[in-house]
Formats: structure tokens, sequence, C-alpha cells
């Protein structure tokens, strides 16, 4: 662990050493492949120390991140982070494909319908409670104070439906960092997809409502259709693009690596420009080529896994470095009370409602705190959308999901190691 | 959109360079040699960019300049590591200088004519027809021995003779960067002190990281580790070149050397490891550079048929002098310029550097020169490579009539 230490703070040094530069060098470039080469070298080393200190690698990821980015030591443009989001949305799709090629039919028969039934009563019993905890402590919220009754309703219930999300990359992530394999890990990847599309669903509604509310119209026509589209849409176009990845590896078969990286970046893309949800769309073309071929399918989970390193090492460092500290600051209090609103939520409701195996009754609510990307993009959809106080409601989203995203991995990683599923070699750490 | 324009296109064109179909369907046209090579990309990526079709506007070029440096970066440390310093070291003095003989040849026959040209043509000022001139010189005297290594794995050239054209080559690409160091300290800042210091912090900066890669790869076994770890650097080191505005190539470059030379066993490993991204980031970089291209632009056309003779005439006279010079010690074909006359990727690497760190009007005349005389040159060598094994023609006796026989 020291060696891996030393690397970390030589890296550090010489990062340090480039930021001293800039002063003497007027007119800087582009800092954008200087933030992706630092922040994957460091989040590697860091991943490599926190495992050798117990810790998902993935936090130890998150942790440099934030070390290094702009909001702390600064050894990273902020523009630099910000033109990684097209690695970022890449990566979504890679971890999303890798996870779809593991859903077969037979396990979407074996839990669906109790995955269904557990994530809806959840997700309904933390949204319940997320709105009248708002309602009760509006007078806490500057941005809800001189609102009216309906119209601080309609608002809790945007932001009830945004703090129900989960992060199925961070789930996946862990899984794959653990090479989790049994019933619980099954159950906690299937409730964490469920879960998102009822948000989509539950956040349209509310955005619509809140939007009629604020002087907006409401069609629910609309609503519906931007719903359909973008959860059927992505299915079945991520269906249909798994079909033709499928016929690609069937008869052309080569140069695996760079066609992987192609589909994912072109389901990244079509996820941004057709309105359709990257994750979903990745899923279902994974799905597809598993359902179809296994072997295929084996193929494509085996070069997936070998990227997975840099992949995840650079994707959550990444996440790590656009975490704004500053945010925290400010909305501290209130951000911390909704979080441990939103756990004691999931514990009590996960315990109450969850399936007859007590492994994964008792365990559930840990898989079920992380939350990530989708939160963010819900929360830059609110600021955009809602100029009235969708900026300070985005501001309180942050600062929940910069806390999520710290203690969210580590409680994964304990409900696979509690529900007995962590493979030996990665449960010490080695890799 | 354009970006994802940028993927499907370097895919498409990816798949198809290794389709046998298309390389034998392709013969006829010169294809055959522009797709084993990847200048296939190069005119693909030319067609597609701002200045003919225009499906990639300059913004969209723009905003795929980190790739760019991204790729300079990895071609630069691949170069590096390549150098391998435990066969440079038992190398007897007399193979460097028959090495820089041949470039120095290709170097002087093209930047004297040039700077007289350019110093008569345009109003640059005299640091910038040092500049320009010095950079075709640069570009003009490395080359790629691509076609010795076929030829002889053909069985058609002696091994001996093609492994010491590829040394030769190899070699050259020393000459040629520190040419290239040279022209950016004339042209890339305001005075050449500042030049200087510049490329001074560029080597610094490939000494640093490579010595750091060094360590950071020091007893790691897993190869998608290595991988990653190697990825990083190439970006860190190419990254921080960027970000400061210096040459990311040479960072790369003196990254990749200071690695091989304090890295043992693992830069072998390493060179393996970069050698799976090798071809697509190649192939990336071609693509982008030919984007830049402006086939339009007929004052580098002009200059290409000078260049290109000019070149061709300092590879031949530099060719003989590194053959005496090296007598004894190398064995090399009997016309050793032939066999150099493809220009190979470096110099390519070379003149988007130029274009990238030298904001100036003549910039894009250099850059276009380079590049469209790198597709001549490549079709010419595929031709030259057979004469410069070739014996002189003697008369052969003549069969006598059958009926005097009998």
């Amino acid at each position: 662990m020291i060696r891996d230490a030393i690397r970390l703070g030589l890296l550090m040094a010489l990062l340090l050493a480039i930021t001293a530069l800039t002063g003497i060098r007027s007119g800087l470039g582009s800092g954008v492949v200087l933030a992706g080469g630092a922040l994957l070298l460091t989040g590697i080393f860091a991943g490599k120390v926190a495992a050798q200190t117990g810790l998902p690698r993935l936090t130890g990821y998150l942790l440099i991140g934030i070390v290094v980015g702009p909001f702390a030591l600064g050894f990273i443009p902020k523009e630099g982070v910000a033109g990684l989001d097209l690695v970022k949305g890449l990566a979504v799709s890679l971890i999303a494909l890798t996870a779809g090629t593991e859903l077969r039919l037979g396990l979407i028969r074996r839990v669906g319908k109790e995955v269904a039934r557990v994530g809806a009563l959840v997700s309904l019993v933390v949204f319940v409670v997320i709105i009248v905890a708002m309602l009760l402590g509006r007078d806490l919220l500057p941005f809800m104070r001189e609102m009216t009754w309906p119209q601080a309703v309609a608002v809790s219930a945007l932001l009830a439906s945004v703090v129900v999300s989960f992060s199925p990359t961070v789930t996946i992530a862990i899984l794959q960092e653990t090479r989790a394999k049994g019933a619980f890990s099954e159950f906690l990847l299937a409730i964490v997809i469920i879960g998102d599309l009822f948000v989509m669903l539950v956040f349209a509604l509310a955005a619509g409502v809140t939007k009629a509310l604020f002087g907006g119209r409401f069609e629910l026509g609309v609503v519906v259709g931007g719903i359909g589209w973008e959860i059927i849409g992505s299915v079945l176009v991520g269906a249909a693009i798994g079909f033709g990845a499928l016929l690609y590896m069937k008869r052309v078969g080569r140069e695996i690596p760079l066609f992987l990286s192609g589909l994912c970046f072109v389901m990244a893309e079509l996820g941004i420009h057709l309105h359709l949800s990257p994750l979903l769309l990745s899923l279902a073309a994974g799905a597809t080529i598993a359902n179809l071929d296994e072997h295929i399918a084996q193929r494509i989970h085996h070069a997936a896994e070998q990227a997975g390193l840099p992949v995840f090492a650079l994707f959550f460092a990444a996440a790590g470095a656009s975490l704004h500290l500053d945010v925290l600051l400010v909305v501290g209090p209130v951000a911390v009370a909704l979080v441990l609103l939103r756990g004691i939520s999931l514990y009590l409701s996960a315990r109450a409602f969850g399936p007859k195996r007590a492994v994964i009754r008792e365990n559930l609510w840990m898989g079920l705190i992380s939350q990530a990307g989708v939160t963010f993009g819900l929360a830059a959809l609110i600021g955009r959308s809602f100029p009235a106080f969708g900026a300070d409601m985005e501001t309180l989203i942050i600062a929940m999901v910069t806390l999520h995203e710290l203690v969210g991995p580590l409680l994964t990683r304990r409900a696979l190691a509690n529900a007995g599923e962590i493979r030996e070699h990665a449960r010490s750490g080695a890799h | 959109m354009q970006v994802l324009l940028v993927f499907i296109v370097v895919f498409v064109l990816s798949v198809l360079a290794s389709s046998r179909w298309l390389l034998q369907w392709g013969r006829f046209f010169f294809l055959a040699q522009l797709s084993a090579s990847g200048l296939l990309f190069l005119v693909f990526g030319a067609l597609v960019g701002p200045h003919a079709l225009g499906l990639l506007d300059v913004s969209a070029l723009d905003s795929a300049r980190p790739l760019l440096s991204l790729s300079l970066g990895v071609c630069g440390l691949l170069v590096g590591i390549n150098l391998e310093p435990h066969i440079l070291r038992r190398l007897p003095l007399r193979a460097f200088v028959a090495s820089a003989v041949q470039s120095g040849a290709a170097f002087t026959a093209v930047c004297v004519p040039m700077a007289i040209l350019l110093w008569i043509n345009t109003p640059l000022s005299p640091s910038g027809v040092g500049g320009a001139a010095v950079m075709l010189g640069a570009a003009a005297s490395v080359s790629s021995a691509h076609f010795a290594v076929l030829w002889y794995r053909s069985g058609r050239m002696e091994h001996l003779r093609g492994l010491s054209v590829a040394l030769v080559a190899m070699l050259d690409d020393m000459f040629g960067l520190a040419v290239l160091a040279l022209a950016l300290l004339f042209a890339s800042a305001t005075s050449p002190a500042l030049g200087l210091g510049l490329v001074a912090l560029a080597t610094l900066l490939g000494l640093t990281c490579g010595a750091l890669i060094a360590y950071l790869i020091h007893g790691v076994e897993d190869g998608a580790e290595l991988t990653a770890i190697l990825l990083g650097g190439a970006a860190l080191v190419a990254g921080a070149a960027a970000f400061l505005r210096v040459s990311g190539l040479l960072a790369g470059v003196m990254c990749g050397a200071t690695l091989a030379l304090v890295g043992g066993t693992q830069a072998t490993r390493a060179f393996r490891a970069l050698g799976k991204v090798e071809r697509p980031t190649y192939l990336l970089l071609l693509f982008l550079i030919g984007a830049h291209l402006d086939a339009t632009d007929w004052k580098a056309w002009a200059v290409l048929p000078v260049f290109v003779a000019l070149r061709f005439l300092g590879k031949v006279v530099g060719g003989r002098m590194a053959t005496t010079a090296a007598k004894g010690v190398l064995r090399f074909p009997r016309e050793l310029g032939y066999a150099l006359v493809a220009q190979g990727g470096l110099s390519l690497c070379m003149a988007i550097e130029y274009l990238l760190l030298v904001p100036r009007a003549d910039s894009q005349l250099v850059f276009g020169v380079v590049v469209i005389a790198a597709l001549v040159n490549e079709v010419l060598g595929a031709r030259t490579i057979g004469l410069s094994t070739a014996r002189p023609t003697r008369p052969s006796p003549r069969p006598l009539p059958s009926r005097e026989a009998a």
C-alpha cells in the first residue's frame, strides 16, 4: 500500500508542478486531455490504495477526483473536467451495455414481478415522505416560502421524484469490481433499473404539473408521449442497435474494441439527440444480444471487462472532480437532513416490503443509497426548466448527490459482503 | 453530432482497411498501398473536412483538438519507446554517421532552396522563413522503411539489407525530431530565446513523465492495468503539453525514450501493450490530419513538385553518401535512397504539430505541402523500392539459332 501511496503522491507532485507552470505561461491551451490523463492515473492508484484499506475502489476514484479537482486543490482545470462529458457518456453506455449482457429473460421471469412490486412500494414511500417533509419544512427553504400551497405541493413532488432516484451506474460498477454473483446482486441490479423507470415516469408528470402551476400549459398528451418515447423508444432503439451489433459480430467480427467504443459512443450521442435514455438504450442493446446469442454476449462482456479499469477510474474520478464542494457548504444542513430522511425511509420501507428472503430484505436499503448520473441529469433539467426556483433546487440536489456518492459505494459493498456474494479475491482488495 | 460522424467514418474505414476484397480491388488504383499504410484515412479526412465536402466544419475540428493532442502524444510515446536504447548503445559510430548523412542531405536539399523560395515569395520575417524552411527540411529528412521491411519479409530483399534500411529509417527519426525542435525554436514564439524555453519545457516534461511512468508500471503484472496506466501516462504528457502549449510530439518522444531507457523489461511490455492501440490511434490521427488539409490551396500544389523533387534528389545523393560512410558496418541495397522515398507517419505528425503551434498563414502552406507530398511519396516509394535492389542491366548473350547450334 505504501508503494501505491508514494506513486499517488508523486503524481500529485507532478500535477502541482504543472499547475505552478501555468503562472508563467500566458494563454493556456485546452485542459481536457490533461484532465483525462491526470484523473485516470490518480484514479487508478487511489483505487488501489482504497482497496488495500478495505474501501471500494470506487470510493478511492471519487475521493481523488474531489481532491485534485477544481473545487479543492485545483490541479485540474474546470473546463477540462467539463470537456470530459463525452467520455462520461461513453462510460455510462459501456457500463450499461455490459450489465445488459447479463439481463436474460430467465432472470426477468424469475424476479421481475417481485422486483416491480418492491421497487414501486419502496419508491412510493420515499416519495411521500420527502413530499411531507418538504411541506412541513417549507419555511426553512427560501425558494419555497413565497409559493402557494398547490405550487409548494407540485415543487415538493418534483424534488421528491428526483430524491427517489437510484444509481444503476454505481451499482453495476460495484458489482463488477467485487465480481459479486447471487440472488441479492441480481435483485439489487434489477431494482435500481426498475426504480429509475419509476423516477422517469413520476418526474415527467411532476414537471408537467409544476410547469402548469407556474404559468405554463399542462398537456397530458405531451407528457405521456414524452415518457413513452423515452422508455419504450429507448428499449426499441436499443433492441435494434443490439440486433445490428449482433449481426456485425457474426458477419464481420473484427476490430472489437474499436467497434465497442464506437457502439457506446453512438448510443450515448443518440440518447442525447433523440431524447432517449442512454442507460436504457444500452441496457436494451446488451439484453438483446444476450438473449439472442449467449456466446457473443460473453465475448462482448469479456472485451468490456478488459476496458473496465480505465473506464471506471476515469468516469468516477471525473464525477468526483465535478462535485461542487462549495455548494455543500451553502445548503449543507438541509441536504444532510434530506439524506438522512431518505436513508431512513429506504431502510424502513425495504424491511417492510422487501422480499421474503431475509438476506435481501435486511441489506437491500444499503444498496439503494447511491445516487449519481441520472440524478445529476434531472437536477440540471430542473435548473434549466424552472427559472423561478430551479437554480436553488439544483444546488440542493447536487449537495445531496455529493453526500450520496461518498457513502453509497461503501454501503453497497457492505450489503454485498453481508449477503456473502463478494468473491474472495475481490474482498481482499487484490486485483 | 459531427464528432459522432468522425467516429463512424473512422470505424467504417478501419474495417474496410482490413478487407482483403478491397485491397485486391484497390490494387489498380494505388488504393492498396494507401490503405495498407493507413494514408487512405488521410484522403477521407481531407474529403469530409471543411475545405472539401464540409461534413466537418472548423468548430468540429476545434472540438476534436483534444483527440488530436492525445493521438500525437501516443504516437510520440511509441516513437520514443521504439528508439530502443539497448540497440543504439551497441551501434558503431559509423551507423549514426551514415544515417545523419542521408537525412542531412535530404534536409539540406530541401531547406536551403525552400528558404530562398519563401524569402523571395512571402512577406515573412527572417525567423519565420527560417522556421518554415527548417520545418520542410525536417519533414523531408525522415523516411519510412515499411516497404523495405515488406520486401525482406517476402524474400525479395536480403534480410540484412532490409534490416539496415529499417535501422537507418529509425535513426533518421531522431534527426528529424531534432530539426523539428529547431523549427519550433524559430517559429513557435515571438523570439528564439522564448522558443528555446518552450522546447526545453517540452523536453523536461517528457523526461519527467517518462521517469514517472517507468516507476508507475514497475512491478505491474496485470496486462489491462499496464495498458490503463500507459494510456493515462500518454494522456498526461500530451495533455500537459497541450495545456502549456508546447510540443506534445516532442514531449511524447522524450517520455517514450526515457521510459525505454529506465524502464528495463517493463518497457518492452509497455511497447507491446501500447501496440494494441497503435493502429486505431494512428488511423484516427491520419483522419484528423487529413481534415485539416486545404487541398484547394494552389500555392501548396505549386510548391509540391519542387519539394518532392528536391527530397528525392537529397535521398538519392544522401543514400549514396551513407553507403560509403557505412561501408563494412551496414549492408545496404544498391540504391539506399530509393528504399527511403516513403515519408511515413512521423513527417505528418511533425506537420500537424507545426500547424498547431505556429498560428501563421504560411503554416497552412507548409502543412499542405508535407501532407500531399506524403501521399505522392508513398505511391512513388512503392515503385522505387524495386529499383533500390535492381542490378544495372547487362546485355544478355544472344541465343544461338538452332540451326547454327546443330
